[in-house]
């Protein structure tokens, strides 16, 4: 017996030890592995946070959004820069704003500046839009300067400029070269009592003209080979439906406004860029392309539906945009020449006058699968299980339209 | 005369001489100056320390100027206020839009003693950047280093100022400026002055801003507190790291100075002086000091000197010397026994 009470206990003891090593998680450990995951999944997210700027509107906004410390107090903060123009959603379009702003909060000595809004507003998308002048796009209406900018120069907090500043630079930061035109009384300012005004009647009904947008534009690079580069904007319009500040969008106006200034225009095309920012418009889109989509040993020729694509657009199809079939994002999906991988969705109702026919009076009746077997519409239509001698697209259920 | 001698009394006496002399000496005229001359000449060989061009410490708050060349417009109104605040000959402001003047490179003169330079812009060049240039109020100024005078202070504001009263017109601070800022009236036969920024004490001691601070329409100068400015520019730079260099010209350039610098292009290419971070007054005066630091060294030289001069006259023909006097000496006392 003392035996087997030697043998026992070594047993038990070693039956309890692995009883305990290999007993399923209890309900605590699988919270605590689970919290676990979900920390490391939001490190994740705020990584992506800040690089997504995407994510952040789509993100429900908490007290996190604004700030960075965990109890934020009034003297603490700790304020994150702030996400304010991730998170709107709502743009104005320039048409919205008014066409001349009247700036006279603090003239001493000259009459109020009047801002021609609506000229400038028209081609601001082509160089940031809204928030080239303006703070943020905002959902209400615009604060006034004086809120944020205070109007004496010897304050305290010297990281905002003051009034003074700030609007003077809103035109300089563009118009440099007024400071050396004499710009205060010639384009801006007037002595206070006198009566004249600068802007011109004929400039208050001006608008931007219309642009005469250029068909295609061929450059020859400095490369040995494939040297020249064929870009057809009329196509990128046009026909792809481009609008302009889908590529043209950090542009300076003086890129067009140069006629006035004795600036050499070899000069103005003389920029240092990377290749990638050179590149950057097209590329935008045609990602995936290799070198020789744009730089060849010759002309391309336009854009041809039956060349690139393979089969001709006839009748509907020629008049329907892209994305229809090809989708929005860039580069297009390939969709192939077949009618299903586009008309998904075939049912009883399908007018056959688009295949091209209409049905005699002793096939109207019929189930779709008694001629396209197993309801692949794709493969060609079977005649033989009713008709021994007939076969498709030799002999029609009907009449040609 | 009387309190004037009072005074010299008092500076030999007080165990901190040498401030007060400094103190004392800010209230001379020149004719007062030169009177005390040598009683100040004294009192330094009693054992007072030249002054050091930041020996007093500067004031935390001290001034701080940044200039933001990516913001400048280059309108050179502030050209205008420095004349008018300095009563030089200003002109009319609408004169001053003449960009002609941009042509060549100008540097602050006796007549105008901030000026604004224009450089190019390769990215953009319808937005050529413009520099002010002005003194740079050093944190450890050379020009006052090099004073023999004390006519150039560092005051505890920051500003580094100009005493006509005690100035002799040696031209020493001219040459030691790394920026070739002071200038001099050498078209002036009497009373020629020595021309450089001294942002306008006159005014700020009336509370106003420096007359290019207030008159500049885009605030491209900014101005505070040093530690404010700091703040500042490293925040514009880290808002917009697209627009500046991240370098702020001026934060520790030779240690440090009041005026500084943001910009979007290298400061080289807009012919700044690259300097280092050591002080310009730093080594001279190390050198200087050291060799007549409480006048110790000169004063053991010259005792040493003396003592091989003792030695070489006293120590080995002075012995030959003395055995003679004493043969002589014997001979008498032996003349005067006999024939006495």
């Amino acid at each position: 017996m003392k035996k087997i009470h030697f043998i026992l206990i070594p047993l038990v003891f070693f039956g309890f030890i692995l009883g305990k090593v290999f007993t399923p998680d209890t309900e605590d450990k699988k919270q605590i592995s689970t919290e676990f995951s979900q920390d490391k999944a939001s490190q994740n997210d705020a990584g992506r946070f800040h690089d997504n700027s995407l994510l952040r509107v789509t993100q429900k906004l908490n007290c996190k959004s604004c700030h960075e410390s965990e109890y934020p107090t009034k003297d603490y903060p700790g304020l994150l820069s702030c996400p304010r123009s991730d998170m709107i959603s709502v743009y104005h379009s320039p048409e919205e704003g008014p066409e001349f702003v009247k700036i006279d909060e603090m003239s001493d000595y000259y009459n109020g500046v009047e801002f021609s809004h609506k000229v400038h507003a028209e081609m601001s998308e082509m160089s940031g839009g809204c928030t080239g002048c303006h703070h943020y796009n905002t959902t209400g209406p615009v604060l006034n300067c004086r809120k944020c900018h205070e109007s004496s120069r010897s304050r305290e907090d010297v990281s905002i400029p003051d009034l003074k500043a700030a609007y003077h630079r809103q035109c300089t930061n563009c118009h440099k070269q007024w400071s050396n035109e004499n710009g205060c009384s010639n384009q801006c300012h007037t002595p206070k009592g006198s009566d004249v005004s600068l802007v011109s009647s004929s400039v208050k009904s001006k608008t931007h003209p219309v642009l005469t947008l250029p068909a295609k534009l061929v450059w020859e690079t400095g490369a040995k080979t494939n040297k020249i580069v064929t870009f057809f904007h009329n196509e990128h319009v046009e026909i792809f439906g481009l609008e302009c500040k889908s590529c043209h969008n950090q542009e300076s106006c003086i890129k067009c406004h140069t006629v006035e200034r004795n600036i050499d225009p070899a000069k103005l095309t003389r920029r240092d860029r990377s290749i990638e920012e050179h590149h950057k418009p097209c590329a935008n889109c045609h990602m995936g392309n290799s070198c020789q989509k744009c730089h060849r040993d010759r002309e391309l020729s336009p854009f041809d539906h039956s060349r690139s694509g393979g089969w001709v657009l006839k009748s509907y199809h020629s008049s329907i945009a892209c994305e229809k079939c090809h989708g929005t994002a860039m580069p297009y999906i390939r969709t192939g020449h077949k009618c299903i991988s586009c008309h998904k969705k075939f049912s009883e109702e399908f007018d056959h006058k688009l295949a091209g026919f209409t049905f005699s009076e002793g096939h109207t009746g019929l189930e779709c699968k008694n001629c396209h077997p197993d309801g692949d519409f794709t493969k060609t239509p079977v005649c033989t299980d009713c008709h021994d001698d007939k076969s498709f697209p030799q002999d029609l259920p009907g009449t040609r339209k | 005369m009387h309190k004037q001698k009072v005074c010299t009394y008092k500076v030999l006496l007080h165990p901190r001489r040498s401030l007060i002399y400094f103190d004392y000496m800010k209230n001379l005229d020149r004719r007062n100056f030169l009177k005390t001359a040598a009683v100040g000449a004294a009192s330094l060989a009693l054992g007072s320390r030249p002054v050091k061009a930041a020996d007093k410490t500067l004031s935390e708050d001290r001034i701080g100027i940044l200039i933001d060349t990516t913001v400048c417009a280059g309108c050179r109104h502030c050209e205008w206020a420095c004349r008018t605040a300095h009563g030089l000959p200003a002109g009319d402001l609408e004169s001053y839009s003449d960009n002609s003047v941009f042509k060549y490179y100008r540097r602050p003169d006796n007549s105008s003693l901030t000026v604004v330079n224009e450089f190019e812009n390769e990215k953009n060049p319808m937005l050529p950047v413009y520099v002010k240039s002005q003194c740079m109020h050093c944190e450890k100024p050379a020009c006052v280093s090099a004073c023999i005078v004390g006519a150039l202070t560092k005051n505890e504001d920051g500003s580094v100022t100009w005493n006509d009263d005690k100035c002799i017109g040696c031209r020493y601070c001219m040459v030691a400026c790394q920026f070739q800022v002071p200038t001099y009236e050498w078209h002036k036969s009497i009373d020629p002055h020595i021309m450089k920024c001294d942002l306008c004490s006159e005014r700020r001691s009336k509370g106003l801003l420096p007359a290019c601070v207030e008159i500049c329409p885009n605030e491209a100068l900014l101005f505070g507190k040093r530690s404010d400015i700091l703040k500042a520019a490293k925040n514009k730079i880290k808002r917009k790291p697209g627009t500046y260099i991240d370098h702020i010209y001026g934060e520790h350039e030779i240690g440090g100075t009041t005026v500084m610098y943001i910009s979007g292009k290298k400061f080289d290419d807009l012919k700044m002086p690259q300097l280092g971070t050591a002080t310009a007054p730093g080594i001279s005066e190390a050198i200087q000091h050291g060799i007549f630091a409480y006048f110790v060294p000169p004063v053991t030289l010259f005792a040493l000197l003396g003592t091989v001069m003792w030695i070489t006259k006293f120590g080995k023909s002075g012995t030959a010397g003395c055995t003679k006097e004493n043969e002589k000496l014997q001979t008498e006392n032996k003349n005067e026994t006999s024939s006495g």
